[in-house]
């Protein structure tokens, strides 16, 4: 018995002295592996003089010996190798993000022309002027404070490195939840705000913020005071788009209706029908009403007349420079092209095309059809209906709701910018109210309608686990949200746009002079016309009638 | 009259006000900080008054004058339908519940932008005279 137990003892102590041995020798193992493997592959990599002898292939260029080694004595080790793929997949969303907002700013040009040729040649140069200007008015105000208002709450998207320093949201407690109001840092990009991740968001959000902008631009040409629009366009950089770009994408409160109310994903734009599109049109809509229509629009029993633009070619052209740049807008908004979802890029991309295209058939059968020409204006305008209606879902839904959702844009926009001008008795020269103010509402609730909950962003949308998911999909209460987002667009953003321009309206003056009006804004309010060699012809005797009137 | 040097003085003073202004609230919590918003507000006042003397010199506009009462009316209307929808949201947790009041809430709001405001804009539109 007593050998018995010594014996049990003495191999008890054997399996602990070698478990521990093993213990040891596992803890050793790992990092000697792979250091070991990492110094082999390190060897074998091409010397400096076989890649003296060129690589035209490409087969040696790019190996281990370009990642970066943190400690010179410890060498290469797995934690270098980590780190750069973390490097990687930041700058590769960098880039990505990047050079779609260098796409979203070309559309200024598209815009440019498209408002310019829909207006007379009169005109052409203070509406390219107000195009060109907008850029500066809002960006300078976004630096200053509106990307502050916007993004200043935003930290956490790890797409971009996490943008910890946008960590400051003002939020109000109400009904025992927690709401985001508007963001405090990020003024002037200083102090914690100078940041790689920062400034790559804050290029992004600008180009977008400057659509908004633009589009006023367009319902209100060929009698809207230079000055006037500068001021308006300053304070709608600086106030009106951030403070409901806050509310959708900067940690505010309608993207925490999932989380707090329970109602989908809460209010879910994927690049910005609401907030951009129909920001700008219910912006337009307002400034419209208050500038009053051009001398000539409408006659006395209330028929409106067609005032032609002078270039339908820089009509067509800008276009498809919008429609180019769409392909930053909209895939974009991924803000990389590495991890959390974002190779849904292609889908996203696709998407924008398919809604194009249907949106210009929508809108061109229906003309064709009802009024008997293919008109080409009309076109243009179903196409970017399209394009404005599927950038809120481009994100959530599949190629086929892509083209119904443009194909319902396409007809849409004909049928508003007929209710607009002879039920309102709004005078828009280029349709951006429809185009973008209706189109961009039918985009954010076609977002509750049709995701089909397929996306996958890293798991979960606006804090919420699952996929963004529309009424026909099974989730009736996403479009409970998006119409709650509709509602405050209507609701709040056209009512603070409409008070900031009455306001501006008294004190500025909103309108330019009838003289100025009838003799074109060209040389009044820029001082150069913009074909100075091109011989006028008289206009039509209903303008030249209504003009009389005005000056009289 | 249209572009002038006056515009552009007015202009650059309303730019300046808002630049100071809104560095001023960027360092608010320094002494100076407060003192820059308080002179950005100021400069921005003054832009103001200048762009309401000049306003006058530049001549008669092709529109005729909106009422006031009736615009105020129909904001007054945008706003009560938006604020429905807000408290909507909290008077019932049922999806079909919320989905009515949120409809009811923007159906008002349609009214106050699409019926009583255009109406109000176009009340003595110069093309009725």
């Amino acid at each position: 018995m007593r050998i018995v137990r010594i014996t049990s003892c003495i191999c008890a102590i054997a399996v602990v002295l070698m478990a521990g041995a093993g213990v040891v020798a596992r803890a050793d193992a790992a990092p000697s592996a792979s250091a070991a493997e990492l110094k082999d592959a390190a060897a074998k990599a091409p010397t400096t003089a076989t890649l003296a002898a060129g690589d035209p292939g490409g087969a040696i260029t790019g190996t281990i010996n370009d990642v970066p080694v943190s400690d010179a004595k410890a060498g290469l080790t797995l934690a270098d190798v980590a780190n750069q793929v973390g490097q990687n997949k930041i700058g590769i969303n960098f880039t990505w993000t990047l050079v779609c907002g260098f796409l979203v700013m070309f559309m200024q040009a598209g815009f440019a022309m498209v408002e310019a040729g829909l207006c007379r040649v009169k005109n052409a140069n203070h509406t390219y002027m107000m195009n060109f200007f907008v850029y500066g008015c809002g960006l300078f105000a976004y630096w200053i404070i509106g990307f502050a208002i916007q993004m200043g709450g935003a930290a956490g998207n790890g797409n971009l490195g996490g943008l910890q320093p946008l960590a400051s949201e003002h939020t109000l407690a109400l009904f025992g939840k927690t709401w985001g109001l508007f963001g405090q840092s990020g003024m002037f990009l200083a102090g914690h705000s100078y940041d790689v991740g920062v400034l790559v968001i804050f290029l992004f959000q600008m180009v977008f913020m400057d659509t908004a902008l633009t589009i006023v631009t367009g319902a209100c040409a060929e009698r809207w005071k230079f000055l006037t629009f500068a001021v308006s366009s300053v304070l709608m950089g600086a106030f009106t788009y951030p403070l409901f770009a806050n509310w959708a994408w900067g940690g505010g409160w309608l993207a925490q209706m999932g989380t707090n109310l329970g109602l989908g994903k809460g209010y879910c734009d994927f690049a910005g029908s609401g907030v951009v599109h129909a920001v700008g049109g219910l912006t337009a809509l307002a400034v419209a009403m208050i500038v009053g229509p051009r001398i000539g629009k409408f006659n006395r029993d209330g028929s409106s007349n067609a005032i032609i633009g002078h270039d339908i070619s820089a009509v067509l052209i800008g276009c498809f420079i919008l429609a180019f740049g769409w392909f930053g807008f909209n895939p974009g908004s991924t803000l990389g092209a590495s991890g959390a979802g974002c190779l849904r890029i292609g889908s996203v991309a696709v998407n924008t095309m398919l809604a194009g295209c249907t949106g210009t058939f929508g809108a061109l059968l229906y003309m064709w059809s009802l009024k008997g020409k293919p008109d080409s204006s009309m076109s243009v305008n179903g196409m970017l209906a399209g394009l404005v209606a599927i950038t809120a879902p481009s994100g959530f839904v599949n190629p086929i709701c892509s083209a119904i959702i443009g194909l319902v844009a396409g007809v849409l926009v004909c049928i508003s910018v007929s209710f607009i001008e002879n039920t309102l008795k709004v005078d828009d020269p280029v349709g951006a109210i429809s185009v973008h103010g209706t189109c961009g509402l039918w985009g954010v609730i076609s977002v509750g309608l049709f995701a089909d909950g397929t996306s996958n962003y890293g798991g979960s949308w606006n804090g919420v686990t699952g996929s963004v998911t529309g009424l026909f999909y099974g989730d009736a209460s996403q479009l409970v949200a998006q119409l709650v987002g509709v509602a405050t667009l209507v609701g709040f953003v056209f009512t603070f746009s409409f008070v900031l321009n009455w306001m501006l309206d008294i004190v500025v003056g909103q309108r330019v002079s009838a003289e100025s009006e009838v003799a074109g804004l060209d040389l009044p309010e820029m001082g150069q016309l913009g074909y100075p060699e091109f011989v006028f012809t008289p206009e039509p005797d209903y303008l030249l009638a209504a003009e009389k009137v005005a000056l009289a | 009259m249209a572009a002038t040097t006056s515009q552009g003085k007015t202009f650059t003073l309303f730019m300046m006000g808002l630049t100071v202004a809104a560095a001023g609230l960027a360092f608010s919590g320094s002494g100076s900080g407060k003192a820059a918003v308080v002179l950005g507000v100021i400069i921005i006042a003054v832009s103001f008054a200048g762009f309401m003397k000049i306003k006058p010199l530049e001549g008669m506009t092709a529109s005729g004058a909106q009422p006031a009462v009736m615009k105020i009316g129909g904001l007054c209307v945008v706003l009560a339908g938006w604020l429905i929808v807000l408290f909507g949201l909290h008077l019932t947790a049922s999806v079909t519940g919320r989905m009515i009041t949120s409809l009811i809430g923007l159906a008002i709001s349609l009214i106050g932008a699409l019926l009583i405001l255009p109406a109000a804009a176009n009340k003595n539109a110069i093309w009725k005279v």
